[in-house]
């Protein structure tokens, strides 16, 4: 079952997405209910899928015990699946039941050879994050708050 | 026949030139043609796009202003939050969020994901800045 | 009754099996084993490894069992890549699958698909060296071109004995992009080049992405007629994807056609690989220049965009040479590897296709004009 463009159009990740680039989208994301507890992503196993947060809350946990959390529609969780070395580089484990929208790692690839000005779009996005939270894998954490609120992300 | 010898003797260091030299135009020829092709075709674009896209500049984002959080702890959070609290006597604080889950987990504290959800959102747990979590109570 | 017994063991793959075949299963396990666990081209190295398994079977001649009698139902699947039916069908698959948007926005990058071909003449040359024939030498010289479709087009024209080994060595090189182009690649740059962030593409119209492919077969087969098989059905596929009112057929032609011909493909090539057929000197000598010509394909295009900067303002990444081979889209998804090493928010993906794709048309002309050269 896939998502709907109302849904992906609500969320900040896709603001820049015209109706078309969502029609196209809507085919490969499908939504997901989570319950508390449950692991999205396990730490050095193949990143093969991508979060988007729709409800819920999430804590992405790394080797040294440093973890921040997830609270916002729209954040996301998996960006391994499209940076080296395409392994999940933190745990996720819903904290909530909550909703996701997945999109597999495979898919994306496929986007970027298909439709190069949307997987752009995408991509741009997605370095917001990288950047936001390459700190917690390089363990180079600056003193800032890692509690994202920022529907951005 | 082997070596150089070869190689001339199949005309194949003419043939690779050319053929390297045929690749290489071919492909500088059609760069060209498409390097052009925009320009040309500026002329028949209608221009709804770039107006639109001022339009878009012009338009701001409204800013968010966050209130700063009163910490407040309901009374249903209090005895959970003193059993979570003893945990962390064991592990510090700061404290490693996954590691007091796990804890809490081990100890056999009811529905511990979304208690410490519970302590995040109502401020009584803040991230230190460094990756850990601390009390703010 | 004791005779037909001893007749049916005798005719057992056990009993006809050599060290040969054994071998050759072995490959075949390996190719299936990298598909599977490795993820390396799942989709061309699990039919072609299982092919191997179907095509070492030991059988005895006269039933139509052999890929290489004339009666056999595997025969007449195998004359799609003899024939040279395949490939171009591939080709078409690719083209109704490809956004060529990062091409157009910065054509200048097609020069490293360009550039990335100097694999394809070089090892044309050391081929000869070594003692094979001009059409061998061609055949061999074009896996350089990291084109499996269009090695096996062209060694279908040019020396059919070899398609087994080319094809198996140019499906393996591909299959090894992740392995091979990175140390060449951080061979030829420093650092500092590799950290360069390329511009972001223009946008493209849809006008635009409408006439390239009929621009493109006009200039570049008018120029090399001989890769109009190739070629034509590539920007055929395009067309269709671009046109929106063919989307129907687009979309046949990127999924069960391309899936399709993909599996007929893997699996009678890999069936071509028998032991005695495939286990010659010659094979070894088709691996080695393989590598050869993908490391030089890899290194050209890298050093090529290494020159390009002494004329450019903006720099490109000279990594993105290194795509110029035309593995789409595993070799453009190397450059991104290599460039996150360094800067894990400098992404290369998309700039690295416009060299992949144009690596594509590169060495379907590269084919082209060598099949012509050889007529």
């Amino acid at each position: 079952m896939s998502t709907d463009i109302q849904t992906l159009k609500s969320l900040d990740l896709f603001s820049a997405f015209s109706n078309e680039e969502l029609g196209f989208l809507v085919e490969i994301i499908d939504p997901l209910k989570v319950t508390e507890g449950e692991i999205l992503t396990q730490r050095g196993t193949p990143a093969t899928t991508f979060f988007i947060i729709i409800s819920g809350n999430f804590m992405v946990s790394f080797k040294n015990g440093h973890a921040f959390t997830l609270h916002e529609k729209g954040n996301v969780i998996g960006w391994s699946t499209v940076v080296t070395p395409f392994n999940y580089t933190g745990t996720a484990t819903a904290l909530t039941d909550g909703e996701v929208l997945t999109i597999s790692g495979d898919e994306l690839l496929r986007i970027v050879q298909e439709d190069a000005p949307l997987a752009q779009k995408f991509m741009e996005k997605i370095n917001k994050v990288v950047e936001e939270r390459s700190p917690f894998v390089t363990g180079k954490i600056a003193g800032t708050s890692e509690t994202t609120d920022n529907s951005e992300v | 026949m082997y070596g150089l010898e070869a190689i001339s003797a199949n005309n194949g260091w003419a043939m690779a030139l050319l053929g390297i030299t045929i690749v290489f135009s071919g492909l500088a020829f059609l760069s060209f043609f498409i390097s052009r092709l925009h320009l040309f075709l500026e002329f028949w674009e209608n221009k709804d796009e770039r107006i639109a896209k001022l339009k878009k500049r012009f338009q701001k984002k409204p800013e968010i202003k966050k209130e700063a959080p009163v910490v407040k702890v309901p009374d249903n959070l209090q005895e959970a939050m003193a059993q979570f609290k003893m945990l962390t006597t064991r592990i510090g604080d700061p404290f490693s969020l996954p590691r007091l889950i796990e804890m809490a987990e081990m100890s056999g504290l009811f529905h511990p994901h979304s208690t410490v959800n519970k302590f995040i959102k109502a401020g009584v747990i803040e991230p230190d800045g460094k990756g850990f979590f601390t009390w703010k109570l | 009754m004791e005779d037909l017994l001893i007749q049916f063991l005798n005719n057992t793959g056990y009993a006809m099996a050599d060290y040969r075949h054994v071998i050759m299963i072995i490959i075949g396990c390996v190719f299936i084993y990298l598909g599977i666990a490795k993820h390396y081209e799942p989709l061309l190295l699990v039919p072609i490894g299982f092919g191997i398994l179907i095509g070492n079977v030991p059988v005895f001649h006269g039933l139509g069992l052999s890929i290489y009698e004339n009666n056999s139902v595997l025969h007449y699947l195998y004359m799609g890549v003899t024939l040279g039916i395949y490939p171009p069908l591939i080709f078409m698959g690719i083209g109704a699958m490809t956004d060529f948007s990062t091409m157009l926005a910065r054509p200048v990058l097609m020069l490293l698909g360009a550039a990335a071909q100097m694999g394809i003449f070089i090892t044309f040359l050391g081929a000869l060296a070594l003692g094979f024939e001009p059409k061998e030498a061609a055949s061999i010289g074009i896996i350089g071109g990291a084109d499996g479709p269009t090695a096996i087009f062209l060694t279908a024209k040019l020396a059919p004995d070899l398609i087994g080994p080319i094809a198996i060595a140019a499906y393996s090189y591909m299959a090894l992009v992740p392995v091979i182009q990175p140390p060449i690649m951080k061979l030829l740059t420093s650092r500092k080049e590799r950290l360069i962030r390329m511009e972001e593409p223009r946008e493209v119209s849809k006008r635009e992405k409408i006439l390239f492919p009929i621009f493109g077969i006009l200039l570049c087969c008018f120029l090399a007629p001989a890769a109009l098989p190739l070629l034509g059905l590539l920007f055929l596929g395009n067309l269709l994807k671009e046109a929106v009112v063919t989307e129907r057929l687009a979309v046949a032609a990127r999924n069960s056609i391309i899936d399709t011909v993909t599996i007929l493909l893997g699996l009678t090539v890999g069936a071509s690989t028998q032991a005695d057929v495939f286990l010659t000197g010659k094979s070894v000598g088709i691996f080695i220049l393989g590598a050869v010509s993908f490391g030089i394909a890899t290194a050209s295009g890298v050093i090529f965009a290494k020159i390009m900067n002494r004329f450019l303002k903006d720099k490109i990444n000279p990594l993105l040479g290194a795509a110029g081979v035309s593995a789409v889209p595993d070799s453009a998804r190397v450059v991104q590897i290599v460039g996150q090493e360094e800067d894990p928010s400098n992404f290369l993906l998309m700039h690295a296709m416009a060299p992949n794709i144009s690596g594509v048309i590169g060495s379907a002309i590269g084919a082209g004009v060598l099949w012509s050269f050889m007529m």
